[in-house]
């Protein structure tokens, strides 16, 4: 950064700019802004984030990202403690809850199985979600990961290790977006859902 | 389909080209180093997405355009079938992006991004193939029969990608499986683990995998037949050429086959392809000690080769020079049929300066061959490589650094 610049702004321009997503540009953009925003943005901003680290926990239960630990979702009795949805990370959480439709536990696994990235079995939950199988005895086990190569493999392991668990594995449907057109269906997506097909 | 209109900006020396295309045979004159590959080479990449030659891709960029501050390169092509068929615009845009690697370090310099549009709607670099089918020629061609199986290989990804997006699907997912798949050897090699992680990536590679094998092992087979009829033009019926699949892993060296089979040889060509997932998947099983111990994946389509042979003679190692030169040249008019009995349609040839290394009865065969397509590129040193009669077919252009002027008379 260069000298011309106050050292807080470039630092903060620097700072931001190591986000995903967010370029020099934008980043500056960013700076200059807060510098400007009258309503105390900045300082409410600079709480949140100090509190961002000091005021959450991992659940030591499901290990989402929670301010005590267990989580609100683990510790609510109504809600089905024997279904547990197995999902990558605390965003899908989020996107299963947003449908309402499920009343479940979950387990994050806080990434995908990929070996090119260095990601192997001990780096995730796995071992975590295997003792709560054990111990907890559920009666389903809802593999959530996403639909992709990575995913796959994530739930084709946890499957191999859960096997003998007796208990019931099941595995998010793959088909086609409601709302969608048929005739406008990649392939690999449409011949997922024939294979997938339910009776009526 | 034809191609009607090829425009680049900033691509090689071309700072600023239109170029109308609408005749059936353009030939393209100059002397060397003035630009007559590069449009070939831009021909080629709009078709199916990446340069023939190997090497940087910021080459592509013209070096002045280098020095800009938004250094970019802009090919575009315009198609159309026979008819009245609507044309569609193809475009790639090379750009130079300065973006730092991720995590905020040095990384590792500037990066080319591809985009690819299709009639103005950005789209996936694999939406490009087979959109524009050419078969190009080159002096190099030789290579496919001297040199290294990573070449037949990619001439054969390439010929069978611009046929059937389902293999070039297969192709991609196979690679990245791939990738995986050592990875995780590597890694069970040098730490241990439990090798049941492996059970995924076996599978998967099994099913994209059972693709290549049985779509490369049809193709081999199909340009067997025709490269064979071509071989007796190109020499007069004094040779004949056998072209032959050499797979990995070969049913003819795998045990694992006869207990999978029942006995009798497993052949791709009357298996079903769900059979020869589930006989790889035997295989890769039987062998996973081996690719353990390697830390890498010993046998799979990733190791296919392709052999060239006259009388029973393998023409790369005991075959001369010219021998290999004709063996290439009849593969290559023979993936023309190929393409044309796949899709139906010709494809557009593309004929980089190899007439000169030609003699007298491999020049007249492929000058048949050019006579029987419906478009064809042709660069040359020397008009005199061409009858009379042709050129006064041709559209005719001379190239000189990177600009071109038509010549008439």
């Amino acid at each position: 950064m260069s000298q011309t610049l106050a050292r807080p702004v470039s630092n903060l321009i620097e700072l931001l700019s190591r986000l995903p997503g967010i370029g020099p540009k934008t980043a500056s953009r960013l700076t200059f802004y807060l510098l400007r925003e009258p309503n105390g943005l900045a300082e409410a901003l600079s709480t949140a984030l100090a509190a961002l680290s000091v005021g959450t926990v991992l659940c030591q239960r499901c290990f989402n990202i929670a301010e005590q630990s267990p989580c609100p979702i683990c510790a609510d009795l109504s809600r089905d403690q024997t279904l547990i949805c197995v999902v990558e990370e605390p965003m899908d959480v989020l996107a299963i809850e947003r449908t309402g439709a499920y009343r479940g536990i979950y387990h994050i696994l806080h990434g995908a199985l990929s070996p090119i990235d260095g990601v192997y079995p001990e780096k995730l939950r796995i071992a975590e979600l295997m003792e709560r199988v054990r111990v907890g005895e559920p009666r389903e086990v809802i593999l959530a990961t996403n639909p992709s190569l990575e995913g796959e493999n994530t739930a084709a392991y946890i499957y191999q290790q859960l096997q003998t668990s007796g208990v019931s594995i099941t595995r998010l449907a793959r088909g086609l977006p409601v709302g969608g057109d048929l005739e406008y269906t990649d392939e690999v997506t449409l011949s997922r859902a024939l294979e997938g097909r339910r009776s009526m | 389909m034809r191609l009607n209109h090829l425009s680049l900006t900033n691509f090689r020396n071309y700072a600023r080209l239109e170029l109308g295309l609408s005749d059936r045979l353009t030939v393209f004159q100059g002397a060397n180093a003035q630009g007559k590959t590069n449009l070939l080479e831009a021909i080629h990449l709009l078709a199916t997405g990446r340069s023939p030659r190997v090497g940087a891709e910021r080459e592509l960029i013209n070096w002045l355009a280098l020095e800009s501050s938004l250094p970019y390169a802009r090919l575009v092509a315009e198609i159309g079938a026979a008819g009245d068929a609507p044309t569609e615009r193809l475009e790639v845009v090379l750009e130079l992006a300065r973006t730092p690697a991720p995590g905020g370090g040095g990384g590792n310099g500037p990066v080319v991004r591809k985009q690819v549009r299709i009639n103005g709607v950005p789209k996936r670099g694999l939406d490009l193939i087979g959109r524009l089918r050419v078969v190009l020629f080159l002096p190099e061609d030789v290579s496919l029969v001297a040199g290294a199986p990573t070449e037949r290989r990619r001439y054969l990804d390439i010929a069978l990608c611009q046929i059937s997006a389902s293999y070039c699907r297969a192709l991609g997912e196979y690679n990245k499986v791939l990738s995986q798949r050592n990875a995780l050897l590597r890694r069970l090699r040098d730490e241990g683990g439990d090798s049941g992680q492996l059970a995924f990536w076996d599978d998967q590679a099994a099913e994209h995998g059972s693709v290549l094998l049985q779509r490369r092992a049809h193709a081999v087979s199909e340009l067997n037949r025709l490269a064979a009829e071509r071989q007796r033009d190109l020499t007069g019926g004094a040779e004949r050429l056998q072209l032959g699949y050499l797979p990995s892993p070969d049913p003819a060296k795998v045990i694992a086959s006869r207990s999978a089979t029942g006995g009798d040889r497993f052949a791709f060509e009357t298996a079903a392809r769900e059979q020869t997932a589930g006989w790889l998947l035997a295989h890769l099983r039987a062998t996973r000690g081996r690719d353990v111990a390697a830390g890498s994946s010993l046998s799979g389509p990733h190791r296919d080769d392709m052999a060239f042979t006259v009388e029973g003679h393998d023409l790369r190692t005991f075959g001369s020079r010219g021998q290999q030169r004709t063996a290439a040249l009849a593969l290559k008019l023979a993936e023309v049929q190929m393409m044309r009995e796949a899709t139906g349609d010709m494809p557009l040839l593309l004929l980089d300066d190899v007439m000169s290394e030609l003699d007298a009865i491999r020049r007249r065969t492929l000058l048949d061959a050019l006579a029987q397509v419906d478009q064809a590129l042709v660069t040359t040193t020397d008009w005199d490589d061409f009858t009379p009669e042709l050129l006064a077919q041709a559209r005719r252009w001379q190239v000189a650094q990177g600009a071109l002027e038509r010549v008439t008379a």
